[in-house]
């Protein structure tokens, strides 16, 4: 792209300039979940219809995105903006636990929903969390991690499909 | 080392990734044959890809790869044995571990041994029933071993007569244990017994846990030469908060 817009289209290439330069001034992070916002609150933390007590904790932005067109949720959101990592030297400081457990002992957030990904680091972040929030009156769960809707058995890989087994679920019978 | 070329079924350990560019990661890998390597795995993040859910840490891997091992191409990855499930502090010590061994094995080395105590290792960290601290400090003197820097815990460096129980005994790095008399109170100063139970593995008594930690976390440290640890800075912040 960068060498069409030098070749091709140089006014082109300054609107997106412009428009570059203005995204990284006017963005920055929502005081509450530290999703990227454009101004002290996302539009979601300052939306009034939805469930404040509900918290889905995520790796990134992408990942709210993702949830958000899943159309199957209408809690609000805490934004790690990473995941534990430790050879990184990525920890609670860097994912911005301090905030996370000064949310948590506040008596509005009924429950925690783990949505980090199914990676080691992924795990390891969602134990820890789990760990904190145990000092606080706050329901845990974590997303169930398995078999893609409509996939067979035998092309799903075999770590999937242990975790499925191992988190499977009670079948009611009517 | 320079040519190109192509290994097949070689059984690995992934030891670290990261995300590189749009789809694709770059990995460290402990194999049984060719040491510590560096991957490519082009498109692993694809939800297609096939190495989706191979790529896991601790996870035993046979992988085939083209290319030099500064920085292979990953072709297969596949699971070789279930995955080793780590949780909590043994998670934690399987990270440290990988940080050991990127920071003090240099690429493309072999060492089939180490690899050996590293599968042991992680079978003991998964093993609710192992006490992780002696996992940990049977996997550190493999490790100082494989290196080259191997303990000296049976004779005394200066007199070289065998280690007398009730003797006290100075451990100095790269030279061994130097007898010191009672009052001596640096913190490499430990009993002949204690020494001689480091050196059989003997961990029965929590004293002699105790003391090859500090002895081994000690030693650790000269040979990382003031390279901090990251993941030891990161589990300090995260126990802060427990
Ligand atoms: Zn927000």
């Amino acid at each position: 792209m960068a060498f069409h817009l030098l070749d091709r289209d140089r006014r082109g290439g300054e609107t997106l300039v412009t428009a570059l330069e203005n995204a990284l001034k006017a963005i920055g992070h929502c005081e509450r979940c530290r999703m990227l916002a454009e101004s002290a609150l996302c539009q979601i933390c300052d939306t009034a219809g939805r469930d404040h007590a509900l918290m889905c904790v995520v790796e990134s932005p992408a990942d709210v995105v993702a949830v958000e067109d899943s159309g199957s949720y209408r809690g609000r959101y805490f934004v790690l903006m990473g995941r534990l990592s430790p050879l990184d030297g990525i920890g609670p400081d860097e994912l911005g636990l301090d905030l996370f457990e000064e949310q948590i002992a506040g008596a509005e957030i009924r429950e925690i929903i783990l949505a980090t990904s199914a990676t080691v680091e992924g795990e390891a972040t969602a134990g820890y969390l789990a760990a904190l929030a145990k000092n606080h009156e706050v329901a845990v769960t974590r997303i169930a991690h398995g078999v893609p809707l409509g996939g067979e058995l035998e092309y799903v890989d075999s770590n999937t499909l242990s975790r499925a087994i191992s988190t499977r679920r009670a079948l009611d019978a009517d | 080392m320079s040519e190109r070329r192509n290994v097949d079924s070689e059984p690995a350990f992934i030891l670290h990734a990261r995300n590189y560019r749009e789809t694709s990661q770059l990995l460290e890998a402990f194999t049984h044959n060719h040491g510590r390597i560096g991957l490519v795995a082009k498109g692993a993040r694809r939800s297609k890809s096939p190495f989706r859910g191979a790529l896991r840490l601790f996870q035993p891997l046979s992988i085939s790869w083209s290319g030099r091992g500064d920085l292979a191409t990953l072709r297969i990855a596949e699971c070789s044995t279930s995955a080793n499930n780590l949780v909590g502090t043994a998670l934690m010590a399987g990270f440290y571990v990988n940080e050991l061994i990127l920071t003090l094995l240099h690429r493309s080395d072999p060492h089939r041994d180490l690899f050996a105590h590293y599968t042991a290792l992680l079978a003991g960290l998964a093993d609710a029933a192992d006490n992780v601290e002696v996992v940990l400090r049977r996997f550190e003197m493999a490790l100082l071993s494989e290196i080259g820097y191997g303990l000296c815990l049976d004779r005394d460096s200066v007199h070289h007569a065998e280690l007398s129980p009730s003797q006290r005994y100075e451990y100095r790095v790269e030279r061994g244990p130097v007898p010191v008399d009672a009052t001596s109170g640096s913190d490499m100063v430990f009993t002949g017994v204690e020494l001689l139970a480091i050196g059989r593995g003997d961990f029965a008594e929590q004293e002699t846990l105790s003391s090859a930690k500090r002895l081994l976390r000690n030693v650790l440290e000269h040979h990382l030469g003031g390279r901090p640890l990251k993941t030891r800075k990161v589990f300090a912040s995260m126990k802060r908060r427990i």
